[in-house]
């Protein structure tokens, strides 16, 4: 959470005083309230708030949902899912003082039954509670809900306190209905009440990317074409599509994972230094970027499909086996690209991306890769062992950063080889790093949108993979075309291949 | 807190300074099981206690909640300077905690040098071979410094924060003139004064109706009392708050012109983790100084 220092100018007594910034009372409505999100993250990253008394004073969430019950039932359903999913153990006294917070309303939201009835809970417990009309709603419901939940709470939507809006991806389809999307929610909010959430941007180690990058004075200076060979970006799941047929079948890991988490860790170790922290600067960077980045020819992305194969020793079916995909589906699970950014830092640098499910391992990684020594002083057979020096992010897991640098080997002669020091973010700090959910929700309850997706972010994202899709209307590659377990399709190598380079060895 | 996965330990007596290097360098060999990575040092400085007789519980039990937060070096010197002997004795641990999701330890470092007779003049030249070079610098001196003595001065000269605990000392106020001289040559923090942190931003939330306040009632410490009233002569322009002293043990209550002030919200944190606050600061704390002077007038 931020800390703040008040400003001083009337009140003496707050100099020096490092208050944790608290945010307004305020109603939290989830819609969806039902739904695996709520269970898995957001009622767990509430609950880890109340331990830490993040919360506002005067709290009061309301899940709204279609399925029947009231709000003893939803307490009892999300108290089981805190002690299943939370990170800190779990207090009957902290989970009571929520608890009390908490109701439930029944709704499809189909008619002005259900607005009327959240309407009238919302002025109860402003009443009760004294939330001084601050709303924040959170649709954690498929995109097809938002128009209708959209359009009540912006007819109903009073001039007393504040109103935010959480939108959960998938932001649209594609460029034109992410518009869409946008046209409709700015007809009843403005910008700076809609936080579009990138969970990717909420991680520790995706901020210290920027932290990384801008607090360090020895990066800065060689992070560009003139220093880095290529970066390297790894998005990769070892899991499948979890019953989620449905919608990965119409998404495919370009809508999944490429336009949003991937192009965001793109942006984000690809801009400009920021002049502040504040949401505007940072975003105006990252969009800089988003509009900077080369359309791709068709032979600078490929895509897969996994067929059937071994994840930790157990064969898992292929793609097209997974229940409520088609037999002869030409989703891709498996995407990789070689993109190019049209700048002064970065032209002729060459950003190596690949993301997929059933790959190999879990992994999120960011690697800069630097150019190779001009002249290594030694004979060749004393360094056949080093590679060039490598400067990894890793997002997840491990979270934390690695430098791959050249040494000596103990002993006679002359023998180098590469070593990695390791700055492990569970080691330095152990502390328990927040889950993402938790900084979003605090920094939305405080108005912060730096970690979310601005608008013309979101555009631009789809703009790049509109092209890239339409691109793949000409073409019907063989699915499928990768086992699960390996690392994708022999092309996503040829990809590199070509350049004199392959994909790091995770 | 957790404990640690795996503790290694040397002990040596009349050691060499050199000895305790080797041993630290053989502990941190001998932690990883053959054939694995070896485990990793990390730290973010150097933390040296001065831990004289009758203060040794304590500093081991702040110690044991911090490792986890503020990865060190921790150097523990016990003086015993009216010792007959001349000699240092020496206990070096490694305690390692286990990294979650990898097959790795990471290490702290804990030593412990007991330092006899004219062994304990001149700690700085002990310490400083054992200081991880580049990394701050924070000293705690545990109970009231003896302020004419080279130890403290030697040990403030290379340390970039002195950390106390006023609530320690007796005969309060006047200590504060002793330790308001060190201001200019190293950054002090107090642990009694962070202590009161959550009371103060009470107060802040009292203003305007608190500027005009003329009598403070403490129910606490001896030092939570002097430096609240302190805060409030330096930041409200005011030397002429009167103080009343109710002793307690921890800060009870503050009543303002007669009237109680409203508790605080929260649980009060634990002392590892107030100590652990401290060394998360690098400058100087010009209100806690401010305080401290306008306390001791």
């Amino acid at each position: 959470m931020a800390v703040d220092t008040q400003p001083t100018d009337e009140n003496p007594l707050l100099e020096g005083l490092s208050l944790r910034r608290t945010p307004d009372p305020c109603a939290l409505v989830i819609f969806g309230a039902s739904g695996d999100l709520t269970h898995k993250k957001l009622m767990p990253a509430l609950y880890a708030l109340m331990v830490r008394r993040m919360l506002p004073p005067r709290f009061a969430i309301v899940g709204v949902a279609r399925s029947d019950g009231d709000d003893d039932a939803f307490r009892k359903d999300m108290k089981e899912a805190v002690q299943k999913h939370a990170r800190d153990e779990f207090r009957d006294d902290v989970w009571n003082e929520l608890a009390e917070s908490m109701h439930y309303l029944a709704t499809d939201f189909a008619d002005e039954g259900g607005e009327n009835a959240l309407a009238d809970l919302l002025t109860q417990l402003d009443a009760e509670h004294d939330l001084g009309g601050n709303r924040v709603y959170y649709l954690a419901v498929p995109p097809a809900a938002f128009p209708t939940i959209v359009d009540a709470l912006g007819r109903r939507r009073t001039a007393k306190g504040w109103t935010r809006l959480i939108v959960e991806k998938p932001f649209g389809h594609d460029l034109e209905s992410a518009k869409e999307l946008n046209r409709m929610l700015w007809e009843h909010f403005d910008e700076k009440e809609i936080f579009r959430i990138d969970h990717y941007l909420g991680k520790e180690t995706v901020q210290n990317m920027l932290a990384l990058r801008f607090a360090n004075g020895i990066f800065e200076p060689i992070w560009n074409r003139q220093f880095i060979d290529h970066v390297q970006i790894t998005v990769a799941e070892s899991i499948g599509i979890e019953g989620r047929a449905g919608y990965y079948e119409s998404a495919g890991a370009i809508r999944d994972i490429f336009q949003n988490h991937l192009l965001q860790l793109l942006a984000l170790t690809a801009m400009e230094p920021p002049i502040d922290f504040t949401a505007e600067s940072v975003r105006n960077e990252k969009v800089k970027v988003l509009k900077s980045i080369h359309t791709p020819g068709p032979k600078s992305v490929v895509r897969g499909q996994y067929g059937r194969g071994y994840i930790e020793g157990e064969e898992v079916p292929a793609y097209r086996e997974e229940k409520g995909v088609a037999a002869d589906s030409m989703t891709e699970t498996h995407v990789a690209a070689k993109l190019y950014i049209d700048n002064w830092r970065w032209a002729d640098t060459p950003f190596y991306v690949r993301m997929g499910k059933r790959l190999a391992r879990r992994e999120t990684t960011i690697a800069i890769q630097f150019k190779r020594a001009p002249h290594p002083p030694f004979e060749e057979t004393s360094a056949e062992g080093l590679r060039p020096n490598v400067l990894l992010v890793h997002v997840q897991p491990d979270e934390g950063v690695s430098l791959a640098i050249g040494a000596k080997v103990p002993g006679q002669g002359l023998s180098i080889r590469t070593v990695h020091m390791d700055f492990l973010y569970g080691g330095t700090f152990r502390t328990g790093m927040p889950e993402a959910y938790e900084r979003l929700i605090v920094d939305t309850l405080l108005g912060d949108g730096t970690l979310f997706t601005r608008a013309d972010e979101v555009e631009e994202q789809w703009l790049l993979v509109d092209t890239i899709i339409a691109a793949w209307q000409r073409d019907r590659p063989g699915f499928p075309n990768y086992a699960a377990g390996t690392w994708g399709p022999p092309s996503a190598d040829d990809l590199l291949k070509r350049d004199g380079r392959s994909w790091r060895r995770n | 807190m957790t404990a640690p996965a795996a503790v290694e330990h040397w002990q040596g007596d009349d050691v060499r300074l050199a000895d305790v290097e080797s041993a630290l360098a053989k502990l941190r060999a001998a932690s990883a099981p053959p054939g694995s990575p070896p485990d990793l040092r990390t730290s973010v400085m150097t933390h040296i206690a001065w831990i004289p007789a009758g203060w040794q519980d304590q500093a081991r039990a702040a110690l044991a909640g911090m490792a986890e937060q503020h990865p060190s070096r921790a150097l523990m010197l016990f003086p015993d300077p009216d010792s007959g002997e001349h000699r240092i004795d020496a206990e070096v641990s490694l305690e390692c905690y286990a990294i979650p999701g990898a097959d790795r330890n990471i290490c702290s470092e804990v030593i412990e040098l007991r330092l006899f007779g004219a062994r304990a003049k001149a700690p700085a030249s002990i310490v400083e071979p054992l200081l991880i070079s580049d990394l701050p610098v924070f000293l705690r001196w545990r109970g009231e410094p003896l302020w004419e003595a080279q130890e403290l001065d030697q040990l403030v000269r290379i340390a970039d924060r002195l950390i106390v605990d006023s609530t320690e000392w007796d005969d309060l106020p006047y200590p504060y003139t002793r330790l308001a001289e060190l201001f200019d040559r190293t950054a002090v923090s107090d642990i009694a004064w962070a202590r009161t942190s959550r009371w103060r931003a009470i107060l802040a939330s009292l203003w305007p109706d608190i500027a005009d306040v003329g009598t403070v009632r403490v129910h606490g410490t001896a030092a939570q009392a002097h430096l609240i009233t302190g805060w409030l002569r330096s930041r409200l322009g005011r030397p002429e708050i009167a103080l009343e002293h109710v002793p307690a043990d921890r800060l009870e209550g503050i009543d303002l012109d007669g009237s109680p002030v409203s508790f605080p919200p929260g649980d009060p944190p634990l002392p590892s983790d107030v100590l652990s606050d401290e060394l998360d600061r690098f400058t100087r704390d010009r209100v806690y100084e401010a305080a401290v002077l306008a306390a001791a007038q």
